[in-house]
């Protein structure tokens, strides 16, 4: 509860929280009180923004603020789900291996410094270019989450593992306490905030790894996501022709998004850590 | 931070030596300072990845080998898509008997070595085909049976001259088909006997070991231009200035380019961008919105709709086998349902002319074939009340939602009828948009059909087996002289028939099963018979019939016209192209069919 | 014996533990991309089968099979048929068998897009770009990065203030869509530098200084949109470091015995670099992956530009080829900064020479 007083007491928290929930609200609202329409030709290709079209059109003539609304959405879908998965995985992991000690962990380290150091972009290339039909949104989550769990169980394991050596723990071995009980009662709480932080950074990883691979033309077919945008948008010469307003604004919220996470997990990492503030 | 810029000089040093050496290299033939703007021609759209090969016996070599281009291997003859008309190169235009096609050879033709290029090199290039089932030219045999040669003279004012007569023979047996045979006249590239005898010896008599040579140094042909250098950003090609047609054709005049340079883009944008500013001359990609480049220069065949002109039909092809699609009154009441204008204003830029229902072009050479008073009668157009009806009386109830978004439709036995989906390839943005416009017209009207976009990889294996409700596709799209023709008997053509499941490679829909009750043995009948027809009325007849069943049946709907290669070019370096009032030569971007000649006549703007 | 040499023995092992990585990653690389149901002879069918009728494609389409190894062979070197008449596909685990023989002698097999053309030659034209692009701007923008992020954590004031944000909206945007708005502004808005390719369209690789230069030209607008975006990440991190060193006994200590600013800023500069240090070790990866996007966007004519062309095309053999090489690439790194680390971590190096963990 301090924690978070001091939280909120953190400027930099406040900002990264006040945009990114913005855009979140953004996400889920918008498509209430404007109407999406991804499909409908409503003007002429790349119609410059003008009272009636927002931002615009891109290269079908389909309404770009529409386009930027299920976007917007997709992007964070992807993110969450992501981060959820890598941090889900990657915390139980750790923790189990760094507990438990022994051959697991040896074997578990093993495993999360492998796939650590084999690059996470060419295994997300190699898996998204064998799957051919119905690449969705949440398969493309899926596979992201799937590659970004190491450093999660990385940080995490580390962190369990000195946790362990702590008294109370040993405390709660002499009385007789089973593993899960301990690991729930005693070292989840000490790890929660470590965890939430892991879960920010995955998150906004997830989002930039959905737009690299949409990007690339491996994203999903069953919606748009900033990414696929900015993939029509190259790919349809907004560029050579001057439509700035089918590049510029899924970039500008791309980039806001991880920036408010990037806050975010900043300004937690100074009131959890003290010593980084002065 | 000295030491570091120094080592950062001598990074950059050293790889820049590295980058130098992995490249093709061929000392002495070009200066320091680059190709020289004013004698070079910029052409782009033809090579796309890596050039892998410039072996003239290989299945796919990289550009200007192969395929159809004319600048290193010539064809016997090549065919003038405005006129419609067979012009001659190696040889003269062909005459046609009942039972063979001839054509006499042209005694002044060379090789780039100096040797004379004769009946001799096109019997070897034609035989490999007849030793070696992986050649290029394999499938020929199927429809000429045998090559012979004879002497001729020629009497003409200059005196007598002895000529080569090459005839061709039909393949009866086969396939007895004479216009496949003029196709193949146009399409196969003469190859030099004496070099690649020897090289086939040294292969083991291997073609698939002779496939794997590269053919990229000094590689003996007959064309204008000679390959130079190429890298994986350009391919560049050199005049060959003892080139035999420009005495032969060209009253001793040389190809105005002496370089012609084809840069590898790998995005479609870069293509419009670089002509624009001027770095690119002619260009054969989709460059939508290509009236808001005419500022910068950038031209085109017409100046104004459709710009380019049209000779191919992409279109939906049908899978006929598949409930409900099999029922004639589905496919009619879709073609009744697209909005073809939409089609036309948004998915092509207005590329297109309005569209008439069949699958002949009202215009052009086919125009002959064309028949309105059919098209009125049998023909679809536009009309997705028309749609709504044909369903009904067909027995079909089309349910919607409240907010008149089509949910199902049942059929007469109150079944639910299964929803349809069109395959495409995901990425291709214009065919993108052709579906998305088709698919919104049919739900509409009441028909349950969806977009399916696939990975392109996909798409290419479906296509052959069958296997995909509707397909997005624009079969043979070369501007041939057996069009339409080859056209029909892509679409409609139960020759092979097989099962879905087992691969065609002309008439996916498996339309037409030979062995089902409903078989209709006029359609393949007429196939057969249009290429041996040569009275023109006749012609007529047949197309007419062949048309009505089309329209009739409705195998595949076709969605727009499409020119068989988009051309755009600038006019910041070079003028006088071939365009709609200077149609000297076809749009065929200067490489290929007739539209080579153009190279003699093309102006450099820094020499005017 | 090489318990007298605690050294060798470390690079040893780590050596045999990156091995053992490169065998994963040989592993994944076959069985990833055979994942999914697509046929790739039916992606060269579709280009080469146009105008065939049929029959004539059916035999083309089992002369690829033979020469792709996809069929097995009887001993007169002929496809082996099944009763019905079809050619008997080679199982997977043999074809895995022949993959992993022929990447250990350095072969990447045939490109399915560009037959003829080997694998190996495609990459080897494409590689001398992608480093010269790669290497300086890491190298650079890691040093550039950790500096700036130095002086803001020290300085702290108004420089950290503006800087700060600066670097975390860098490290906030894509590598890709920086490259993007750099192309718009520089080159399409404001034509001062080319927007695509590394060199001049006029020019052909030559030792001179028209190309060097159109080189250098060309070069500009990429190495910004990966270094900026790169150098920023970098000082965030450092950056949090500082602080936290700054807070650390030895530096109160020092600060009081009156050691000179200049040095105590040496000193925490290279205690805080170690972690920066494995950080780049572990992050290299997903640079590399970014700069070749960064690549894709400029048609530079790097690896990037190869690996994208084979997505497209689903040229297996070239895309697995990319992939290997940028594994094997990141594991040389990674290997390298390991080696180093253990050379200046004093408590890695008091590991080895207890011979311990």
């Amino acid at each position: 509860m301090k924690l978070l007083l001091n939280l909120l007491k953190t400027p930099m928290f406040v900002i990264g929280t006040t945009i990114f929930f913005g855009t979140v609200l953004v996400a889920l609202f918008a498509p209430m009180m404007y109407h999406v329409d991804i499909i409908a030709r409503v003007g002429m290709p790349y119609m410059p923004p003008g009272k009636e079209h927002l931002l615009g059109t891109n290269h079908l003539g389909v309404d770009m603020m529409s386009l930027l609304i299920k976007g917007l959405g997709s992007s964070l879908y992807v993110g969450f789900l992501a981060g959820m998965i890598a941090t889900v995985t990657g915390t139980l992991l750790g923790i189990y291996g760094g507990f438990k000690g022994g051959w697991q962990d040896d074997f578990i380290t093993l495993i999360t410094n492998l796939f650590l150091v084999i690059p996470t972009f060419v295994v997300l290339i190699l898996i998204s270019s064998s799957l051919k039909e119905g690449r969705s949104l949440a398969l493309i989550a899926g596979i992201i989450g799937a590659t970004a769990w190491t450093w999660s169980a990385r940080a995490v394991r580390a962190q369990s593992a000195s946790i362990k050596s702590r008294d109370h723990i040993a405390l709660a071995r002499v009385n007789g306490e089973g593993t899960l009980k301990i690991v729930v009662k005693q070292i989840l709480p000490y790890l929660f905030s470590y965890v939430f932080m892991v879960f920010i950074m995955q998150t906004a990883s997830g989002i930039l790894s959905e737009a690299c691979i949409s990007m690339i033309g491996l994203g999903p077919y069953d919606t748009v996501s900033l990414g696929t945008i900015l993939n029509e948008a190259m790919r349809n010469e907004a560029l050579g022709d001057g439509a700035w307003w089918a590049f510029i604004p899924p970039m500008i919220l791309i980039t806001i998004i991880v920036f408010a996470l990037n806050f975010i997990n900043t300004s937690m990492e100074g009131v959890f850590n003290p010593r980084l503030r002065k | 931070m000295k030491h570091l810029s120094l080592l950062k000089f001598m990074v950059i040093g050293a790889l820049s030596c590295g980058i130098i050496s992995c490249q093709q290299k061929k000392p002495g033939t070009v200066t320091e300072e680059g190709f020289p703007r004013e004698k070079t021609l910029y052409l782009a759209g033809f090579q796309w990845g890596d050039p892998n090969t410039f072996n003239p016996l290989s299945d796919w070599p990289a550009f200007p080998v192969g395929g159809k281009y004319n600048l290193m291997y010539e064809p016997l003859v090549v065919f003038n898509s405005i006129t419609g008309k067979i012009e001659g190169l190696l040889a003269d235009s062909p005459e046609r008997t009942d039972s063979t096609i001839s054509v006499k050879m042209n005694p002044m033709a060379r090789w780039s070595d100096g040797k004379p290029l004769t009946s001799a090199d096109v019997k070897f290039t034609f035989e490999i085909g007849k030793r070696f089932k992986g050649a290029p030219t394999a499938y020929v045999w199927d429809f000429i049976s045998d090559i012979t040669v004879d002497t001729v003279v020629d009497s003409s004012a200059s005196g007598e001259m002895k000529l080569e007569k090459i005839v061709f023979f039909i393949n009866k047996k086969e396939r007895n088909n004479p216009l496949v045979v003029m196709d193949i006249l146009q399409n196969i590239r003469i190859v030099p006997r004496h070099s690649i005898e020897a090289l086939l010896a040294e292969a083991g008599g291997e073609l698939a070991e002779l496939q794997k040579l590269k053919f990229d140094k000094d590689p003996v042909v007959s064309g204008p231009y000679n390959l130079l250098r190429y890298s994986n950003e350009k391919i560049v090609l050199k005049r060959r200035d003892d080139y035999w047609g420009c005495m032969a054709l060209y009253n001793n005049r040389l190809p105005q380019p002496v370089y012609i340079i084809h840069p590898i883009y790998k995005s479609n944008d870069h293509f419009s961008i670089a002509l624009q500013q001027g770095n690119l001359d002619i260009s054969a990609t989709f460059i939508p919105r290509i009236w808001l480049k005419a500022k910068e220069g950038v031209a085109t065949w017409y100046k104004k709709e459709p710009f380019f002109i049209p000779a191919t039909i992409p279109m939906l092809q049908i899978n006929t086998t598949r409930y409900p699609l099999s029922d004639r009154n589905v496919r009619r009441a879709m073609a009744y349902a697209i909005n073809y204008k939409d089609i036309r204003e948004l998915a092509v830029s207005g590329y297109s002319p309005p569209i008439l229902s069949g699958l002949i072009l009202p215009f052009g050479v086919e125009a002959d074939y064309c028949n309105a008073e059919d098209i009125q009668k049998y023909g679809v157009s536009y009309d997705p009340e028309k749609a709504r009806a044909i369903m009904k009386e067909a027995g079909y109830t089309s349910v919607f939602d409240a907010d008149g978004k089509l949910n199902h439709v049942k059929n007469a036995k109150g079944e639910k009828v299964p929803t349809m989906s069109v395959k495409s390839p995901a990425g291709w943005s214009d065919w993108e948009s052709m579906v998305q416009i088709a698919v919104k017209g049919m739900r509409a009207a009441g028909i349950d059909v969806r977009e399916g976009f696939v990975d392109a990889s996909l798409y290419w294996s479906c296509m052959p087996v069958g296997d995909f409700d509707l397909l997005m596709q624009k079969p043979v799209p070369e501007v041939t002289p057996s069009k339409p023709w080859s056209r029909f008997d892509a679409v409609m053509s139960s020759r092979n028939w097989k099962p879905e499941g087992e691969k065609m490679n002309e008439n996916q829909g498996r339309y037409n099963n030979p062995s089902s009750k409903d078989y209709n043995p006029e359609v393949d009948n007429l196939l057969k018979r249009i290429p041996t027809l040569t009275d023109n009325e006749e012609k007529i007849k047949a197309y007419r019939q062949l048309n009505i069943i089309f329209m009739q049946d409705m195998p595949a709907l076709p969605l727009a016209y499409l020119p068989e290669q988009f051309y755009e070019f600038s006019t910041r370096n070079w003028i006088n192209f071939p365009t709609e009032e200077n149609s000297y030569a076809p749009p065929q971007c200067l490489c290929y069919g007739a539209g080579t000649k153009a190279l003699w006549e093309i102006k450099s703007v820094a020499a005017e | 014996m090489l318990k007298r040499y605690p050294t060798v023995r470390y690079i040893v092992t780590r050596g045999g533990w990156y091995f053992l990585t490169f065998l994963v990653a040989v592993t994944l690389n076959f069985f990833l991309p055979r994942m999914g149901k697509s046929n790739p002879i039916d992606i060269i069918m579709a280009k080469v089968g146009g105008g065939l009728d049929t029959k004539a494609a059916q035999a083309k389409e089992e002369a690829y099979l033979k020469e792709f190894g996809l069929v097995e062979l009887d001993a007169q070197k002929n496809i082996r048929r099944s009763a019905d008449g079809k050619p008997v596909r080679t199982p997977v685990w043999k074809q895995f068998r022949n993959y992993v023989g022929m990447c250990l002698r350095g072969d990447l097999g045939t490109s399915f897009l560009n037959y003829p053309k080997k694998v190996v030659d495609i990459i080897k034209q494409a590689i001398p770009w992608t480093i010269a692009l790669q290497l300086p701007t890491i190298i650079f923008g890691w040093i550039i990065g950790n500096v700036l992020g130095a002086l803001a954590a020290y300085r702290r004031g108004i420089f950290d203030g503006v800087f700060f944000p600066l670097a975390l909206l860098a490290n906030a945007m894509p590598f890709f869509a920086f490259g993007m708005l750099l192309m718009y502004l520089f080159a399409i808005i404001w034509p001062i530098f080319p927007a695509v390719g590394g060199y001049a369209g006029n020019l052909v690789p030559t030792l001179s200084w028209t190309f060097l230069s159109s080189m250098a030209y060309h070069y500009i607008l990429p190495f910004f949109s990966i270094f900026l975006i790169l150098a920023g990440g970098q000082a965030i991190g450092m950056r949090s470091m500082c602080i936290y060193e700054l807070g650390t006994d030895y530096v109160k200590y020092a600060k009081w015995l009156g050691v000179r600013e200049n040095k105590i800023l040496m000193y925490m500069f290279r205690n805080a670099m170690l972690p920066q240090l494995t950080g780049l070790a572990l992050s290299i990866g997903q640079m590399i992956g970014g700069a070749l996007i960064t690549e894709m966007i400029f048609s530079y004519p790097g690896l990037g530009m190869a690996l994208l062309t084979a997505i497209q095309g689903n040229d297996y053999p070239v895309i697995q080829g990319c992939t290997l090489l940028v594994t094997v690439s990141v594991l040389c790194a990674n290997f390298i900064v390991d080696i180093l680390i253990g050379f200046l971590d004093p408590r890695v190096k008091a590991g080895i020479a207890g011979g311990g963990k």
